[in-house]
């Protein structure tokens, strides 16, 4: 070939490697291990989403901030009262309690002290709503909450009218970040996570073929497991069957009675402390020995006292360390534990952690939502944030996606490990695997 | 050995001039791409600024094929007289024009602005939905604290205390014969006014997953509730049943394939007029003719951003209400106005299919971050982030 077409040859090739002007797809949205991207072994999708982060083109970071303020307030969602889970919600609050308390004894937001305009998410049908419209008559600069995931979603889509900054510090639910709304950031790692540790876990290091399932039959329920089970069935084991139960119920006879003509190898359980435990003894007691998984929810001094003894072996996982030696764990473990007389529990770790940031990001961006917003997204200014909980690792929707741990039960305690990354070696489409065979 | 040397300096070189091509190519829109787009394929600019309607020019009606085109806009703020710069909802009611703000309700009737609030007795300041209904010449207005009917001068207010109201965040408000529909934070339902009962629709008696709803629309017998997270849901007044539009792919964070369907489940609009179901989302809008389904998102059309708050059809047309621009589509032109960053002008974006053409206008819409929009025969009014905008129709 002759120099000057080795040249030309050369440009062609050079401009055809040029990065396209389409659709690029980087690394997988929400840690999604590569075997289990929606139809990616088929297709690929038209449009992926979530690759990067929304921007908001809105109006309001020209508002200078107001001049005659008593208290820099900061709204609080949370269930309260009237909830099965307000216990949840009442670590919430004492954990946003005490970053806004540490806050104040600082000098609060430039010698103003911080407020926590509390409200509870339980009450009339829709209230999460309602009381956020009143975070917004208060005048809050953004808010914190919640837990429950129908409360949580009907909350942001309130923020987002009303463009004040959310963090959300409870609710695991992995569609709460997916609706886009840029006003938005979760601290707290998902219920995707925990699916794609469990599947990892039951399937390819327990080596596991038939799972049943028992979970709770509301949103929690539905949505925490609907990972777990996308990710069953594309590694090859459809779980076998899924039995549902209702908040508060207490005799789960006649669900376990229907798991078991189904002769599982494996059970997960996806449910609230209570609920689970008594699961988990009525399997006993029906004769059933199975190995036992479970959702984080379990990680609770509930579980292990309604339990007792069977809880041995249990495995979950957890969204941080609550065992962690980490200085900055034990002295907000100390603190809190001398300010409200009981141990931190994943709810007040994670709002300690989420108040905190609330907090700096006022004081960087002042008072202002647009722009308080601005650096509570900008994918710099929190990533690598490093809270007692761990560090925070937004993706392109700001959920926190930092490694979550396995808990095993022994000894009567709940014992902490990193849990392992998803290896390439166990990619079930070497080999076609099916549980019904 | 030498001429493996000049090769690697040739590649050098060549690398160099190409990524100084590409960064050129590339700038962002504001600093040269007007430019670049403003000629047309006959080569000529389009000065608007200069005629007596900016964006009359023959051309930009030429580009637009059938579909209307605005100019001459007038923004509107506190300074002209509006409660806030932040308008929710806009509502064209014959002669006056009705614009839900933060702060209350602004109306605008012979040049002026007159505001009302809580103290007139609205629920609640912050607007966020307006209808009018054609038989009583009521005005329904959804605020963020209840829904209000505006009849004879007076306000009267339905609640979750008073009333069967679901929720009283209501999203949207819409008029449908005797019924007034709502969506709000706790589920959607309509008030019969002539019977004066409430039904309720939320994840215990229509197929919905929860109970949140964010906005609907209704004709020809049916009613389509945009359910957030649950796609649309399809009401039919006459035989009571209930059907549902999901994303087939079941997947939040891919869209399988554009035409299979709604492109995705967070629903935000629906608006149906001349039989065709037009379907917004904060990942691109969907046209449904009763039979096919085809979506469309701001890499592959003339749509100014995927990110969508509302949209509302008129005849053959939809107003597309995105964070980015305003969007007006006929099923095959784009017409897309957008403002500049820094000043008050901005430019109209023509698509016919691969062909983009950008026009200057100015001055332009008041803001690109768009909530609200009607039309009229003559005007089309947009509710935006910093202001009201009105355009005049110019074809």
């Amino acid at each position: 070939m002759k120099t000057p077409y080795r040249i030309l040859t050369l440009i062609f090739i050079l401009i055809a490697g040029l990065p396209a002007s389409g659709q690029k797809l980087p690394a997988n949205y929400g840690n999604i291990p590569d075997e289990l991207v929606a139809y990616d072994r088929y297709m690929k999708a038209y449009k992926y989403h979530f690759l990067e982060p929304m921007k908001f083109y809105g109006a309001g970071r020209e508002k200078l901030p107001p001049t005659n303020l008593t208290e820099v307030r900061i709204g609080f969602l949370g269930p309260l009262e009237g909830s099965i889970i307000q216990d949840l919600g009442k670590q919430m609050l004492q954990g946003s309690i005490l970053a806004i308390e540490e806050a104040n004894k600082k000098g609060g937001y430039k010698g103003t002290p911080f407020k926590l305009m509390i409200h509870n998410d339980v009450g009339l049908w829709g209230a999460a709503a309602n009381e956020v419209v009143k975070m917004d008559d208060e005048g809050v600069w953004a808010w914190l909450g919640t837990i429950d995931d129908i409360n949580s979603h009907v909350g942001i889509r309130a923020t987002l009218k009303l463009e004040i900054p959310n963090v959300n510090t409870g609710d695991p639910d992995p569609t709460f970040t997916e609706t886009n709304i840029p006003w938005v950031v979760r601290t707290i790692p998902d219920d995707r996570q925990s699916s794609y540790v469990l599947v990892d876990q039951i399937f390819n290091k327990d080596k596991h073929n038939r799972v049943a399932v028992i979970r709770a039959n509301n949103r929690y329920g539905r949505v925490g497991t609907l990972h777990f089970n996308r990710s069953a069935t594309r590694i090859g084991f459809p779980i076998i069957i899924e039995e549902r139960f209702g908040d508060g119920e207490t005799d789960f006879t006649a669900q376990i009675e229907r798991v078991k003509k189904t002769s599982p190898d494996a059970i997960l359980v996806w449910g609230n402390a209570k609920e689970s435990a008594l699961i988990l003894k009525q399997l006993r007691e029906l004769g059933m020995n199975q190995p036992v998984y479970g959702s984080d929810r379990m990680v609770n001094e509930i579980f292990l006292k309604t339990a007792g003894d069977l809880a041995e072996g249990i495995i979950t996982t957890c969204q941080y360390n609550p065992e962690s030696n980490d200085p900055k764990f034990r002295a907000f473990k100390e603190n809190y534990t001398k300010r409200f007389g009981q141990d931190p529990d994943v709810f007040a770790a994670h709002a300690y952690d989420g108040m905190n940031v609330i907090i700096e990001a006022i004081k960087k961006a002042g008072l202002n939502r647009a722009l308080i917003r601005d650096v509570l997204t900008d994918l710099k200014t929190f990533q690598g944030y490093q809270g007692v909980t761990g560090p925070i690792v937004f993706d392109g929707s700001w959920n926190n996606i930092r490694p979550i741990y396995l808990a095993k039960v022994s000894n009567g305690k709940f014992h902490f490990s990193p849990a392992p990354k998803w290896e390439k070696e166990n990619v079930i489409y070497k080999k076609a695997r099916m549980a019904y065979q | 050995m030498k001429n493996l040397h000049r090769y690697i300096v040739a590649i050098f070189v060549v690398a160099i001039i190409a990524a100084a091509a590409v960064l050129i190519y590339r700038k962002p829109a504001g600093q040269t791409a007007t430019a670049r787009h403003s000629v047309t394929s006959s080569g000529k600019y389009y000065h608007n600024s200069s005629d007596i309607y900016p964006g009359s020019s023959s051309g930009v009606i030429a580009e637009a094929k059938g579909m209307p085109v605005y100019g001459n806009w007038k923004n509107f703020t506190t300074k002209d007289g509006l409660p806030s710069d932040k308008a929710y909802a806009v509502r064209i009611d014959g002669d006056r024009v009705l614009v839900g703000t933060h702060d209350g309700l602004a109306v605008y009737e012979k040049g002026k602005w007159r505001t009302y609030t809580t103290k007139d007795g609205l629920a609640h300041n912050g607007i966020v939905s307006i209808d009018v209904d054609q038989l009583t010449g009521d005005v329904w207005i959804g605020t963020l604290g209840g829904l209000n009917r505006w009849s004879a001068g007076k306000f009267e207010t339905f609640n979750q205390f008073n009333s069967g109201m679901p929720n009283d965040l209501v999203y949207n408000v819409f008029c449908y014969g005797k019924d007034i529909w709502v969506a709000t934070g706790g589920g959607a339902g309509h008030y019969n006014t002539q019977t004066k009962q409430w039904e309720i629709f939320t994840e215990m008696n229509a197929p919905m997953h929860e109970p949140w709803t964010y906005a609907l629309s209704a004709g020809d017998g049916k009613v389509w509730i945009a359910a957030w997270g649950g796609g649309v849901i399809e009401y039919n007044t006459e035989t009571k049943h209930f059907r549902d539009y999901v994303d087939p792919d079941g997947f939040m964070e891919i869209d399988l394939q554009p035409d299979d369907g709604v492109v995705h489940d967070i629903t935000t609009a629906t608006s149906y007029c001349d039989s065709i179901l037009w379907v917004s989302t904060y990942f691109g809008m969907s046209r449904y003719d009763g039979k096919n389904w085809k979506g469309y998102f701001d890499h592959d059309s003339g749509l100014a951003s995927n990110f969508i708050n509302f949209l509302r059809a008129e005849g053959p047309v939809v107003f597309v209400c995105s964070d980015n621009g305003l969007s007006s589509f006929d099923g095959k032109t784009w017409v897309t106005y957008k403002k500049n960053d820094n000043d008050e002008n901005g430019k109209a974006i023509i698509t016919n299919g691969s062909e983009k053409k950008e026009i200057p206008l100015s001055p332009s819409i008041a803001h690109n971050f768009i909530i609200g929009v009607d039309a009229s025969d003559d005007y089309l009014w947009v509710a935006t982030s910093k202001g009201v905008a009105r355009g005049e129709r110019i074809h």
